[in-house]
């Protein structure tokens, strides 16, 4: 276990997580995307943080957790919002902006 | 060796679980694979001697984001007709060759000589920073950033009760 080590499984996660943003539709299933996408973030930020002598990374780490939690929140608001006034929170299916 | 062993234990289940939030079709499965996800990640903050960090992700990512999550899921009631997976045999067939090709290629690059990686400080590394180094740090010179911290949460929570709302006059 070294720092090499820690930034690939960040990689690796960070990978899927983005790979499942483009593949799938539900919007729910996209925003757990996201948080995937953080914690990858956060685990290469607390391994510098660990590796590199800092206390920088767990700093940055919490307020990626707030920023995470806020997002979360705005997030499912507006997946509520899109069922109530569409009935559906598949995206395939939402042309808001097609021209 | 033993450390080594369980890193990458807790590793390969991170991205097994992080696979399977992505392959299920039912997002109350998605949402209980994720769990698993951080939950794994939790562990290797605590194998790294990131206590607080570890202590966090357990309160706040999973006793308040996931059950957010866990809490929309089931107000939403979504249907999910056909299979456990939303991929196909071939689709996941494709995606190994393409991670496989990837994972070639950055294997190549990171043996590659000349490629510029700077040298991680050598030997073991010592204890982390403790929490009570984190806290002077956050409290002092990043405290602008936590101030304003609070604003965005305030912020957050005012924006998703206004967008959550159900509307009455609407024209």
């Amino acid at each position: 276990m070294n720092l090499e080590s820690v930034i690939f499984t960040g990689i690796v996660l960070f990978i899927i997580g983005a790979a499942g943003f483009f593949l799938r539709g539900n919007a729910v299933v996209l925003l757990l995307c996201i948080e995937i996408m953080l914690n990858a973030v956060n685990l290469v930020l607390a391994g510098f943080a660990r590796y590199l002598y800092g206390t920088e990374g767990q700093v940055f780490v919490l307020m990626i957790m707030t920023v995470a939690a806020a997002e979360a929140a705005v997030g499912l608001a507006i997946v509520v919002a899109l069922r109530r006034l569409l009935g559906t929170t598949d995206m395939n299916r939402i042309h808001f902006l097609k021209g | 060796m033993m450390e080594t062993i369980l890193f990458w234990t807790l590793a390969g289940m991170a991205v097994l679980s992080a696979l399977a939030v992505i392959a299920f079709r039912n997002p109350v499965n998605s949402v209980m694979a994720l769990f698993v996800t951080l939950l794994v990640t939790a562990g290797i903050y605590l194998q790294m001697g990131a206590y607080g960090i570890a202590l966090f992700q357990v309160i706040v990512y999973i006793g308040a984001v996931l059950v957010l999550f866990l809490f929309v899921v089931m107000i939403l009631d979504l249907k999910t007709p056909g299979g456990w997976s939303v991929f196909s045999s071939r689709t996941l067939a494709m995606g190994t060759a393409g991670f496989l090709l990837a994972g070639g290629g950055a294997w190549f690059a990171w043996r590659a000589p000349g490629f510029p990686w700077t040298e991680a400080p050598a030997g073991a590394p010592g204890p982390g920073p403790a929490i009570r180094e984190i806290a002077l740090d956050l409290f002092t010179r990043h405290l602008l950033v936590f101030e304003l911290t609070s604003v965005l949460l305030l912020a957050a929570a005012v924006g998703a009760v206004l967008i959550g709302r159900k509307e009455r006059n609407r024209p």
